[in-house]
């Protein structure tokens, strides 16, 4: 480290050193156990994990809780919404608050101050859930795939956040494209958003997690199951355990998948839920890393 | 200023007020026309809701408008403070946020100092990429690993019985009296790696310089830790400690509904679960309403008091 160049490591800093490695080293294992152990889980024959004690390796391996998974009817659909709730979810949502976040930075502007801060109380102040829900229901988006993105649209943090970054592109080049003849949406389109690709990127990366990971507005908002995504699949495994038990039993009784149980089922689906994030967030790291430290420093 | 100054000296005659609006506006027609979508949306989806807590002082029917429903003034919060539930929930809230910031405010700050101290800056960036990891996956599939690992038969279970702690598997899950303790775990679990990074950034931007005098006075390792690298990030700390007590009636809400079970109500219930299952599974829109505006209000009280206090104390404030 750069502060101990040229100073003597005495007993005491080098044992701390190993003792530091050590604790690293055991903190990752605490970290990433759950999932290894969910893993092992899914890949065991269902009876046989009934009897517990599986810790590093499947006992008696056994595919058939994927098998039964993807031939899922329910499974599939989920997939299909929630990836459609991702991809809608952030593309719009990043088109809009971008746009939003170009219009609050135009000096000449003078609405700039005013929208700016409509949408900064928004961050302090809000209904609550309750009046919220009411809202929903009584524009009548309940049971409906728009309850996803739209109320969703516009967002005062990745506003600031994304202004942030705009404010320090140089003004002359979106003057220019004015004198040029640019309509402002069209310098938004050719000058702002190419250039402006790192925030847009960490905003991305943060709205899809987002999207990918929310449950409780597909529980509220869409009752009927119509539109459930992954997460709503996998609640309702995780809490109505009894119901599911014997739905999956009679299921089970119809397929050649004759090895699973609700255990296995559930450590399968929350690794088709977990590994699509898992394989993706670390090359991401870069982006969101930097969006949050920009976003602490511009406060 | 100075700008207008020329403008009157050219002898420019100002345009009455009306029309020097509407030429700006003409000039910036195009900004308005997307603005003005813009505002309706933020007016519905965030100002109208705003609006709507008025009725948790109205007996309010649901689909009938706010504005014609019966004024009952006070009645739900007198309600909700002569409710049996009251003690329970605050406890529940203050238990586990007391919990929470009891272990999980030190923690990420503990980490960081670690990782800060690590030789191998391959390692390190390894151990961080992994430890965000919990932050990126749902509650759902948070509370999944906690059944599994903590279940009758799962790992935990197995192995203090292994070790001979118990003869019986202890239902982790379905004992009240454990939950405090789970939910602080997974909220630390979760969230450590993540929280770490802010102060991760703030030890990078101390100045260098300032370890180099350390060492010529003579600071060994700990003594840098001590003496520089912790005053450096001390604002940082307070400045999240205030949004932490303001925020101390946050005590989770995804976590409550998808770890705690019917058994383990008694425990897990805080006013923002009590405000949903009012709300919208009771449907007692009013009382609901009511519960959520009382936390609002005590929380804006707390973070502004916790604010002039850190202000006054340590020169540090987050407005």
């Amino acid at each position: 480290m750069y502060y101990q160049a040229g100073m003597k490591k005495g007993f005491g800093s080098r044992s701390f050193d190993l003792f530091n490695i050590l604790f690293m080293l055991v903190f990752s294992f605490l970290v990433l156990y759950p999932f290894w152990n969910q893993l092992v889980y899914s890949f065991n024959d269902g009876n046989d994990a009934a009897r517990g004690g599986l810790y590093f390796w499947p006992r008696v391996i056994s595919f058939d809780a994927y098998g039964f998974l993807f031939s899922n009817q329910r499974l599939a659909k989920g997939a299909v919404v929630s990836i459609m709730r991702v991809v809608v979810g952030t593309t719009t949502c990043l088109f809009c608050t971008g746009l939003l976040a170009y219009i609050v930075t135009i000096r000449s502007f003078s609405g700039r101050r005013f929208m700016r801060i409509l949408f900064m109380i928004t961050m302090y102040i809000s209904g609550g859930l309750i009046p919220y829900y009411l809202l929903i229901s009584r524009i009548g988006l309940i049971n409906t795939f728009t309850v996803y993105w739209l109320p969703n649209l516009l967002n005062a943090y990745y506003m600031l956040l994304m202004a942030s970054f705009i404010q320090e592109l140089p003004e002359s080049l979106m003057e220019a494209a004015r004198i040029d003849g640019c309509t402002e949406l069209k310098t938004y389109r050719k000058i702002v958003v190419p250039m402006s690709m790192p925030v847009y990127a960490a905003v991305a990366v943060y709205l899809s997690v987002e999207h990918w990971n929310s449950w409780f507005d597909c529980m509220i908002y869409n009752p009927s199951g119509e539109w459930d995504t992954l997460q709503v699949f996998l609640r309702r495994m995780l809490l109505e355990r009894e119901a599911a038990a014997q739905a999956t039993d009679q299921i089970v009784r119809n397929t050649r998948f004759n090895k699973v149980t609700p255990l296995t089922i559930r450590a399968a689906t929350t690794m088709v839920v977990t590994i699509p994030i898992a394989v993706v967030y670390p090359f991401f790291q870069k982006y969101f890393v930097g969006g949050l430290t920009l976003g602490s420093v511009k406060g | 200023m100075y700008k207008i100054n020329i403008e009157k000296s050219a002898g420019k005659i100002e345009l009455p007020f009306l029309q020097r609006i509407s030429r700006r506006f003409m000039k910036e027609k195009q900004l308005w026309m997307v603005c003005i979508p813009m505002i309706v949306f933020v007016l519905i989806f965030a100002y109208y809701p705003m609006y709507g807590v008025l009725v948790s002082f109205m007996d309010y029917i649901p689909g009938a408008p706010i504005i014609g429903s019966k004024w009952v003034g006070l009645k739900y919060f007198i309600e909700f403070f002569n409710s049996p539930d009251l003690e329970m929930i605050m406890r529940n809230t203050l238990a586990i946020s007391g919990l929470n910031i009891l272990f999980g405010f030190p923690a990420p700050i503990i980490l960081a100092l670690l990782l800060n101290e690590l030789q191998n800056r391959h390692f390190k960036k390894v151990v961080q990429t992994v430890s965000y990891l919990p932050n990126f996956i749902s509650w759902v599939v948070a509370a999944s690993l906690i059944f599994t690992l903590f279940g009758s038969e799962g790992v935990i279970n197995r192995l203090i019985q292994d070790m001979g702690l118990t003869e019986e598997p202890v239902g982790f899950l379905s004992t009240g009296k454990y939950f405090w303790w789970l939910i602080t775990m997974a909220n630390i679990w979760k969230g450590v790696g993540w929280s770490a990074i802010i102060y991760l950034s703030a030890m990078a931007g101390i100045d260098r310089e300032l370890y180099q005098a350390g060492a010529v006075d003579g600071l060994g390792r700990f003594g840098m830790v001590w003496h520089i690298t912790l005053p450096g990030i001390s604002t940082t700390i307070l400045l999240l400690w205030i949004l932490r007590i303001g925020g101390i009636l946050n005590a989770g809400f995804d976590q409550q509904l998808l770890i705690g079970n019917a058994m383990t109500r008694e425990y897990w219930e805080v006013i923002d679960t009590y405000a949903y299952r009012y709300g919208i599974q009771l449907g007692r829109y009013s009382y609901a309403t009511a519960v959520g505006l009382f936390k609002s209000v005590i929380s804006i009280l707390l973070i502004f008091v916790t604010n002039r206090a850190s202000k006054k104390l340590a020169g540090a404030s987050i407005f």
